[in-house]
């Protein structure tokens, strides 16, 4: 099948680098765009722009008869979902089955399969794929701590019932596990009625990895090496990495063929990103969920390993054979990305969307800026507040680091409030240097801290 | 004078259509607006009366009120615009006659049209009582949000 034509069903930065993308590839661009976004970028380099709806995300960008209908009524063949609004919605791609339009992306059924965490989980469990060692319902605290002798402390029970930190105790040692027990399943009964728990192994000091792959959906998945995305605010990633070089060599070998038999065991198709927790006390890694799109932070593996993802979902999508195999993807050097927000940190991350009255981004060797905004444009108040993806590439985390703070420190910005400030003094931090990071620092360590300096 | 750009406008009006007010007022200094989703409503006292020797803007059916500028159309000519995007439709169904014909007078719940989205027809109505003066878009023609459909005389 020979594509021609794709609609670009998205906004901001990721429909730019679509839109160009396609256009490297010979293929004509329609972009379906709210009235907000009439006039971005991404829709001056389109060939062409459809008007789905206003503003609201729910009567433009997340109305997937909507977007089938913009691709059809244009003659598009292809679809390309990018990240958030519909990009995982499994109705979407059944849509686009169902009308002959190609989803670049996994099969409906693929992104069902993964897209339930119960669900992926079972598939993960079937692929042999390493989960947090937990428990079924404990009776007593004596069937607690032995089975916490089992799989090793620390450990923290959970209410059956319910989530929200109510019934969790932390336990290091046996004594504070049968004394937490009681506790917790007292805790567990007064929130939820029910004061049944279990136990799952704590980690003590967790770090966010992930490993990129590109299904072919025969069953050969080639994957990208992995991405440390520790530096968290809230589960939303803030500064992400390639590789994740905290880990050693044989780990991060073994976490990457986990990722490829869990996706390859349902022939996975196009972009994914398979998520893992990794503990960094005792060097293992367990399985967290699988994002079944092409990830806000997907520039740092295409910087490492020479590759451009968005072209090569394209390519997949295409049904063109692939010019890349597994020996061909070699990663050089380290790759940062910082997400630059229109959020004010001194006012609690508010959104601070408003015309950008002056737009002076860095450059330079190494440094790459992926973003639809330019000077005089409008942070619209009604998407998400990425304005800017930094990345930076150098032979080594240090340089990298380095190369990162001055681009920050060049990057300029004026209309509206952003986290630049904030992350410039991340990358001044000898944890961030040291590279000692999990995902509680930027909460637990550097947040309280960076209030006080800044009042 | 304030230096209110005909884009801040066009995004003070976004920003109206997405919420769940019914009814706008603005005044600065140089600016009185009035946008409201109802299509019978008027500026209630107070807001109309303040100095405009102009009259608000009046608001259309679809919600937004802006000027339509289509050719030589008089500015109070009332435009019924695409609630989204989708398939234009003016008559029921193939071959059937056209819901209104040009010249045809209208009342506020005569239906004018059909819009198509994935085989989900949605019907328009005028929304305002006058005469059907232009049509501007072919049948079964693709239309986008906000497009303009029809443009209708309203009655004095």
């Amino acid at each position: 099948m020979r594509m021609r034509r794709v609609l670009v069903a998205n906004r901001g930065e990721i429909a730019l680098r679509i839109v160009r993308a396609a256009k490297a590839l010979g293929l004509e661009t329609v972009l379906a765009a709210s009235a907000a976004d009439r006039d971005s970028l991404a829709a001056k380099e389109a060939d062409r722009v459809v008007t789905l709806g206003p503003a609201l995300a729910r009567a433009s960008y997340l109305d997937a008869s909507l977007v089938v209908h913009a691709a059809k009524a244009t003659g598009c063949d292809a679809l390309h979902p990018g990240y958030g609004f519909l990009s995982e919605r499994a109705a979407l791609a059944r849509l686009c089955e169902e009308h002959g339009v190609t989803f670049v992306g996994p099969t409906s059924q693929s992104i069902e399969a993964v897209g339930d965490k119960l669900a992926a989980r079972r598939l993960a469990k079937a692929a042999g794929v390493a989960m947090t060692p937990g428990s079924a319902k404990l009776a007593s605290a004596e069937e607690a701590v032995a089975f916490a002798s089992e799989i090793g402390f620390p450990v923290v029970t959970k209410a059956s019932a319910g989530g929200g930190g109510r019934g969790m105790v932390v336990a290091r040692d046996a004594n504070s596990l049968a004394e937490g027990f009681e506790r917790a399943s007292v805790e567990a009964k007064e929130a939820f009625g029910d004061g049944t728990l279990y136990l799952e192994r704590y980690v003590e000091r967790a770090r966010h990895v992930e490993v990129q792959v590109l299904g072919l959906g025969d069953g050969r998945v080639l994957h990208f090496g992995e991405r440390d995305c520790s530096m968290q605010r809230r589960y939303q990633k803030m500064i992400e990495e390639a590789p994740a070089s905290a880990m050693p060599d044989a780990t991060r070998a073994r976490l990457h063929r986990a990722a490829v038999e869990l996706l390859g065991s349902i022939r996975y198709r196009n972009a994914g990103t398979v998520e893992f927790l990794y503990d960094v006390e005792r060097d293992d890694f367990y399985f967290m969920e699988v994002n079944a799109r092409i990830q806000v932070e997907h520039p740092v593996s295409e910087m490492i390993c020479g590759v451009d993802l968005v072209r090569l979902q394209l390519e997949v999508a295409g049904g063109a054979a692939p010019r890349v195999e597994q020996r061909d993807i070699v990663s050089h050097g380290h790759a940062i990305e910082a997400r630059i927000l229109a959020e004010d940190p001194r006012r609690g991350f508010l959104p601070s969307p408003g015309r950008i009255t002056r737009w002076r981004p860095p450059d330079g060797e190494g440094v790459r800026l992926d973003t639809a905004i330019e000077q005089e444009a409008i942070v619209s108040p009604y998407y998400d507040s990425m304005i800017a993806k930094l990345i930076v590439h150098a032979p080594d985390r240090p340089r990298a680091v380095a190369r990162l703070r001055d681009a920050l420190e060049a990057f300029a910005v004026e209309g509206v409030a952003t986290n630049i400030e904030l992350l410039r003094a991340v990358t001044r931090h000898p944890d961030f240097l040291a590279n000692t990071l999990d995902t509680r620092w930027l909460e637990t360590v550097f947040l309280p801290h960076y209030g006080q300096l800044e009042g | 004078m304030s230096d209110v750009t005909p884009k801040d406008i066009e995004a003070l009006l976004e920003t109206f259509e997405a919420s769940d007010w019914s009814e706008m007022k603005l005044k600065i200094e140089g600016l009185e607006l009035f946008v409201s989703k109802s299509s019978g409503a008027r500026p209630s006292v107070g807001v109309g009366e303040i100095s405009a020797p102009a009259p608000a803007p009046a608001p259309a059916p679809a919600g937004i009120a802006s000027t339509p500028k289509h050719g030589a159309a008089p500015d109070h000519w009332v435009a019924v615009r695409a609630p989204h995007l989708g398939t234009f439709y003016r008559s029921p169904k193939p071959g059937a006659a056209p819901y209104v014909n040009l010249g045809q007078h209208v009342e506020p719940m005569t239906e004018v049209c059909l819009i198509e989205v994935m085989k989900l027809f949605t019907s328009l109505f005028a929304g305002v009582s006058g005469v059907v003066r232009q049509v501007l878009v072919e049948d079964s023609e693709l239309v986008e949000f906000g497009q303009t459909l029809f443009l209708i005389e309203p009655e004095a």
